[in-house]
């Protein structure tokens, strides 16, 4: 036993001090991670914790600000996804990309298929060279079969053994049992572990909690860049890792609720076949409500869906009491409901036009005179109004708004919502990609608003951010709406709310 | 003065006025190298052979800013000349390549409304097929000149069909106070279709569109209906052009308008109409066309060999292509923290 702890406790990989900026963001601050030989090593966080920059750095596709990275001791200069490859890093994700049209054979051996002597193609011996090697893995599988008819767990277990046959030392698995049944998790693990046994070592990148613990020798936890800690998977259990996760309850922010007693906006039984079931939900005015679920749970489909930007499905919507069935954002605006979207690059904002013209968007219906003809003074005075009530920070109202830092693209976005004076607001991560100060210009137009009686439905992963901001908090998993917590109840509790997205149940009421 | 504060601005602002500085420019070389350049008979008959190529501009720009193309525009032209010479002239038996009318012998003034709806329709069918059956704008609009084109060499059976009515004739042979009708009809349409893509409601959802289809849809706009409205002023525009040539050559000749359209694109980029979308405005398209005409009257008066003629016109559209390239290239530069920025949002959502 001692000895094998000796052999395990080998440093493979050493991140040392890896920092990262985007402008405004800090994405990873003086992060020090370190995977040793023949270990599974967990790294969990919330969505933005930095994974995917430390990663990403580690796969060679980001260049860290400063920092190291070596692999037995021998420091890896020049990154790139080459050298790192080199290295025998090597990176699954969650959706596994292989030929899927071609064979496994063909898939094990792409680039280096075996010939004959007339220089074509020895298919007895792609086939049989292939089987070989798979066995050697403990992997039996029909090589002639493909891709395409393998289930997901074979071919992650397929794109495993393929990056073996690089030679690879440390995996990468992203969320490799998001798409797997209880069955397939168990062949996927147990094949893991026997690679593990042969000194490969592996990150595993999961938000279920269960199998980390499962699976996992020990455990990183991320949060807002840095590493919060590295512990002994032993050593610790599911609460002490939330706590980890969420860190030390620290509110940032805290208002005062406006709700009143009308309400203004109700979900009833609303379903869509595979994205949600029987929501219900209520705001009364100027009632800040959060919504949080892990991805796949249905939040983001319900989000556009309340928009008009998908269908909505069976079951009923009521703004101000009215039947509310969106054909599309139009008629979202104009039953007085705004949607902040998610990708405000995507569908948030016109990059290449002016901060004018995308705050007035929503409202040109009410710029325009005679014939058509838009009313210019109109434009620039609302357009002034709200870059002065927003705090947005532009040289002016004809600037690009590509030119403009990701929060105060965000407040353009906000502004544009804002002109259309809605009753009902659902906002969908509006803090993703800001920075701080940013941050808390839009908690406070948030409460202005909500002063002002709107309704706000706010979607996000940021738990503590919720938990400041709003009066009640709902969480969905697969599909469903599974927990309610409330600042009235006194039971908003980060650890126990990121239990519930989890899939967890909550501990206080349990 | 000119409100510049950083390199952007500077580019900003050369980009939008650069092609007025070459238009001087070449106005300068060509007046001093060739006798009797900037002559008035001389800018008269560039006016008038730009004029035809403006209108086909107009409406090539619109569908450029919305992120589109239309390759079917040539074929209206034909098709448009072809229907108005068949349903105005008297029935004459083809002979020498040449031929009369259907015989209805149609009033100018039924066969001007008849032609310009059937641009419209064609611009319409266009849009509709784009959007609403989701198909790619390149291939059908490719398809569509295909079929107009043929529709044109039917109905003609390959001929001539000289002796359109004065009537007809006027928009694009007549004169007003020594003034060609055509120029004045241009800079007509141009200051119309300048004044509605600046300063109407239909303008700002078109650049909206193009620029981020999925954006001006969550604003509240409807891309389908702005882009199926760009295409119907596109193909009306066609019809307008169509009229026009019509009226100055006095006879329909099935192939009309044949390889107009890389020159129609050519003169929308020139004029800082990017091809990416959502840029570019109608009178900087306007100098594209000046330019384009100054340039191919000087290559005639210099006589130029005809066969060196099209190397030289497209080494021209190339070098506007590339000047396009480097513009929004720059420009994704300067944008860049917030591609790494969303780069970094696709792969946490990707990781996550």
């Amino acid at each position: 036993m001692a000895e094998a702890n000796l052999k395990t406790d080998e440093i493979l990989l050493d991140m040392r001090g890896i920092s990262k900026t985007y402008p405004g963001v800090q994405a990873l601050e003086d992060a020090d991670f370190s995977v040793r030989r023949g270990e599974i090593h967990g790294l969990v966080g919330k969505n933005g914790a930095g994974k995917s920059t430390l990663m990403g750095v580690l796969m060679g596709i980001r260049d860290a600000d400063s920092g190291s990275v070596a692999m037995d001791g021998q420091e890896l200069v020049d990154a790139s996804p080459q050298t790192m490859l080199d290295a025998g890093i090597s990176y699954v994700p969650q959706h596994i990309n292989l030929l899927n049209t071609l064979t496994v054979a063909e898939n094990i051996l792409v680039g280096n298929l075996p010939k004959n002597r007339f220089g074509l193609v020895d298919w007895k011996a792609v086939n049989e060279d292939s089987q070989a090697r798979l066995s050697r893995l403990g992997l039996e599988m029909d090589v002639r079969q493909p891709v395409e008819g393998l289930s997901v767990a074979e071919r992650t277990m397929l794109a495993i053994a393929k990056a073996l046959f690089a030679n690879a030392r440390l995996i990468i698995l992203d969320e490799p049992t998001a798409a797997l049944s209880r069955v397939e998790i168990d062949l996927l693990f147990s094949f893991v572990r026997a690679q593990q046994e042969q000194g490969v070592a592996f990150i595993y990148i999961s938000h279920h909690l269960e199998e980390v613990f499962e699976i996992c020798d020990r455990v990183t936890v991320m949060r807002d860049g840095r590493i919060v800690g590295t512990r002994e998977i032993s050593e610790i259990d599911v609460p002490i890792l939330i706590h980890m996760m969420v860190g030390g309850g620290v509110q940032e922010y805290e208002r005062e609720s406006a709700a009143g007693e009308q309400t203004v906006f109700e979900v009833r039984g609303l379903s869509r076949r595979g994205a949600y079931e029987h929501v219900d939900l209520s705001m009364n005015r100027g009632e800040v409500l959060g919504l949080s679920g892990l991805q796949g749970s249905g939040v983001d489909e319900l989000a556009q869906a309340l928009f008009g930007l998908d269908r909505l499905g069976v079951g009923e919507v009521l703004v101000d009491g009215e039947p509310y069935r969106p054909g599309s954002p139009k008629q979202a605006f104009e039953s007085g409901v705004a949607y902040l979207p998610q990708d405000r690059h995507r569908f948030g904002l016109v990059q290449l036009r002016s901060v004018r013209e995308n705050v007035t968007y929503s409202v040109l219906d009410r710029l325009v005179g005679r014939l058509g003809v838009l009313m210019r003074a109109g434009e620039q005075q609302i357009t002034e109004e709200y870059i002065d009530k927003l705090g947005i920070v532009t040289p002016g109202t004809e600037q690009r708004t590509l030119l403009l830092s990701g929060g105060n693209q965000q407040k353009v976005v906000f502004a544009k919502l804002a002109a259309t004076q809605p009753h009902v607001l659902i906002l969908h991560e509006p803090t993703q990609g800001v920075d701080v100060q940013a941050k808390v210009d839009i908690f406070n137009i948030i409460d202005d608003l909500s002063a002002q009686g709107v309704a706000i439905l706010i979607i996000s992963s940021e738990v503590r951010e919720l938990i400041g901001l709003c009066d009640r908090i709902l969480v969905m998993y697969e599909g469903r709406i599974t927990d309610e917590f409330s600042r009235a109840a006194k039971d908003m509790r980060p650890e126990d709310i990121l239990l519930a997205i989890e899939g967890g149940r909550n501990v206080g009421d349990s | 003065m000119l409100g510049i504060r950083n390199r952007h601005d500077l580019l900003e602002l050369g980009s939008r006025h650069f092609i007025w500085v070459v238009l001087v420019l070449t106005a300068v070389v060509f007046g001093s190298t060739i006798d009797k350049y900037l002559s008035v008979p001389n800018i008269t008959n560039i006016l008038i052979t730009g004029s035809v190529l403006g209108v086909l501009v107009i409406g090539q720009a619109l569908c450029l800013m919305a992120r589109k193309l239309d390759l079917s525009a040539e074929g209206t032209v034909s098709l448009v000349a072809v229907m108005a010479a068949w349903l105005m002239l008297p029935y004459r038996e083809q002979d020498f390549a040449q031929a009369g009318g259907l015989g209805v012998e149609l009033d100018p003034l039924i066969v001007i409304p008849i032609i310009l709806l059937l641009g419209a329709f064609v611009g319409f069918l266009n849009g509709f097929m784009i959007m609403k059956l989701n198909m790619n704008f390149f291939i059908v609009t490719l398809a569509m000149q295909l079929v107009l084109r043929g529709l044109a060499l039917a109905i003609s059976e390959g001929a001539i069909m000289p002796g359109t009515p004065a009537a007809f004739n006027w928009l694009g042979g007549g004169r007003v106070a020594g003034i060609p009708v055509s120029v004045i009809a241009t800079i007509g349409l141009y200051l119309v279709f300048g004044f509605v893509m600046s300063r109407m409601q239909f303008g700002r959802k078109v650049y909206a569109v193009g620029a981020n289809e999925d954006a001006a849809r969550a604003s509240g706009f409807s891309p389908a209906r702005t882009v199926i409205l760009v295409y119907t002023a596109s193909g009306f525009l066609a019809a307008m052009a169509g009229w026009m040539l019509l009226g100055r050559l006095e006879a329909s000749v099935p192939t009309l308008g044949v390889g107009m359209t890389l020159n129609v694109v050519a003169a929308a980029v020139i004029g800082g109409v990017s091809l990416k979308g959502g840029e570019g405005s109608i009178i900087g398209a306007f100098a594209g066309v000046l330019f384009l005409a100054m340039v191919n009257n000087a290559l005639n008066l210099m006589n130029v060999d005809p066969l060196w003629v099209n190397a030289v016109r497209g080494l021209i559209i190339l070098v506007a292509l590339i000047i396009d390239a480097q513009k929004s290239r720059y420009r994704g530069r300067a944008a860049a923290p917030d591609k790494a920025k969303r780069a970094e949002a696709n792969q946490s959502a990707a990781l996550s």
